[in-house]
């Protein structure tokens, strides 16, 4: 009634008060006028050699090499041990083994992951070493379009440190969640480990 | 019309049950593929008449491989990507994805908003041109079809999402990794006056859907 008197949509104006508070979704031509056409540089450090790692994939590594990969609503744990001065990625995609159907890929679930990687790391260093650990991803992608996404990134986070929890492993840093897609680079040697997002934004964790 | 398909076929078994089984889901690949490349087909030429260019299809694609596959397959990493995203308004699941390069996608929204230049036009205007053409490619697709077999395909209003390749398309490689071993993913790429439009469609059919498909089918096929 007050609408077609006055014109103005007073309900309207009172929900705005009201759902200021709750996070604005950010609409696809804003990300445009975000990100206007970065390309995010391949190589950021040419003396090192970059190693891609694929999804559902694992690599451990001993030389001075960065590992790479890029996920969305996947989860990349990155191991480091910073005595015999190396470390693994493995970039999981699910939760636990359960949801999937069985395949005999470790790395592929939060919870057969993490040991694979452990084992693996400690069967190249010969002895029982103590890791730390850096996770990054589990982005909910379609957050701001309203579908009825099972939240798929928030449960691979919840998975890995569950799993990370259960075999002692200190988390270093971390950098999850949001809407965005990340490239990690992980230097194996260092430990050194950067977020980039395609918006622009750069972290290091 | 030529057509091809990728099928890794894990373990070959010499029993003559599974043999017909794998001989069954080849016809329905078969099938698929037919009635996609009617639909992009349609899709092509919706496409054409919109930007007021020739367009030409590739031989529409079915890759059946499983989904942690897949980025690998594309090789396009970190390139930046538009996507729009629309889904099936059906109890059949099935995901529909558009995808463009960031730099075509501001060239086709261009031509479709007869703009002397990319900088002319603003970027809400963009992204609605994209949000259209996807519904005008995709509505075509997807009326080609349900033509064809007899039951209504509509698609819900499109969202688009603005990311690199590997994260936009993972959240779909881990819905599918989560019903089947194997993903199929039906894939289309369109040319543009001889130069690679860098544009392409990917639909992931669930298993409903795809026997739906196959049996409604049946009688064209008995029909010769």
């Amino acid at each position: 009634m007050l609408t077609l008197l006055t014109g103005y949509d007073f309900t309207k104006a009172w929900f705005s008060l009201n759902t200021r508070i709750v996070d604005r979704p950010v609409l696809a031509h804003q990300q445009l006028e975000l990100a206007p056409c970065i390309t995010i540089p391949d190589n950021t450090n040419p003396t090192v050699e970059e190693v891609r790692v694929d999804m559902a994939d694992m690599k451990i590594e001993s030389k001075h090499v960065e590992l790479l990969t890029s996920v969305g609503s996947c989860v990349a744990i990155c191991l480091h041990d910073s005595v015999h001065k190396c470390g693994g990625l493995a970039h999981v995609m699910l939760p636990t083994s359960a949801q999937g159907l069985y395949e005999p890929l470790p790395s592929k679930f939060a919870n057969t992951a993490v040991p694979a990687l452990v084992k693996e790391i400690n069967a190249m260093v010969g002895n029982q070493t103590r890791f730390s650990a850096k996770i990054a991803g589990g982005a909910n992608m379609f957050a701001n379009l309203g579908t009825n996404h099972l939240d798929i990134g928030a449960k691979n986070v919840r998975a890995v440190k569950t799993a990370l929890d259960k075999h002692k492993i200190r988390l270093a840093g971390e950098d999850v969640g949001g809407v965005h897609g990340r490239r990690i680079t992980f230097d194996v040697a260092s430990g050194r480990t950067i977020v980039r997002q395609h918006n622009g934004e750069i972290k290091e964790i | 019309m030529n057509s091809q398909i990728n099928i890794d076929l894990k373990n070959e078994s010499d029993s003559k049950e599974t043999a017909d089984v794998s001989v069954a889901q080849e016809i329905n690949l078969g099938i698929l593929l037919e009635l996609g490349s009617i639909g992009a087909g349609h899709a092509a030429t919706a496409l054409s008449d919109i930007i007021q260019q020739q367009i030409l299809i590739d031989v529409p694609k079915i890759h059946k491989i499983p989904p942690h596959l897949i980025p690998n397959f594309y090789n396009r990493h970190d390139i930046p990507t538009i996507a729009i995203y629309l889904q099936l308004t059906s109890k059949f699941g099935c995901d529909i994805l558009l995808t463009f390069e960031l730099t075509e996608a501001k060239k086709i929204a261009a031509m479709m908003t007869f703009a002397n230049s990319i900088e002319e036009i603003d970027l809400e205007m963009e992204t609605s041109a994209l949000h259209e053409l996807a519904n005008i490619l995709i509505g075509s697709f997807l009326t080609a079809i349900s033509d064809f077999i007899g039951i209504s395909l509509l698609p819900s209003t499109p969202q688009s999402i603005v990311d690199t390749f590997d994260a936009i398309i993972d959240v779909f490689l881990i819905k599918q990794s989560m019903l089947a071993e194997d993903a199929m993913i039906f894939e289309t790429r369109f040319k543009r006056q001889g130069e690679d439009a860098k544009c392409i469609l990917m639909i992931f059919p669930s298993q409903e859907l795809k026997e739906l498909i196959a049996e409604k089918s049946k009688p064209i096929i008995e029909l010769k």
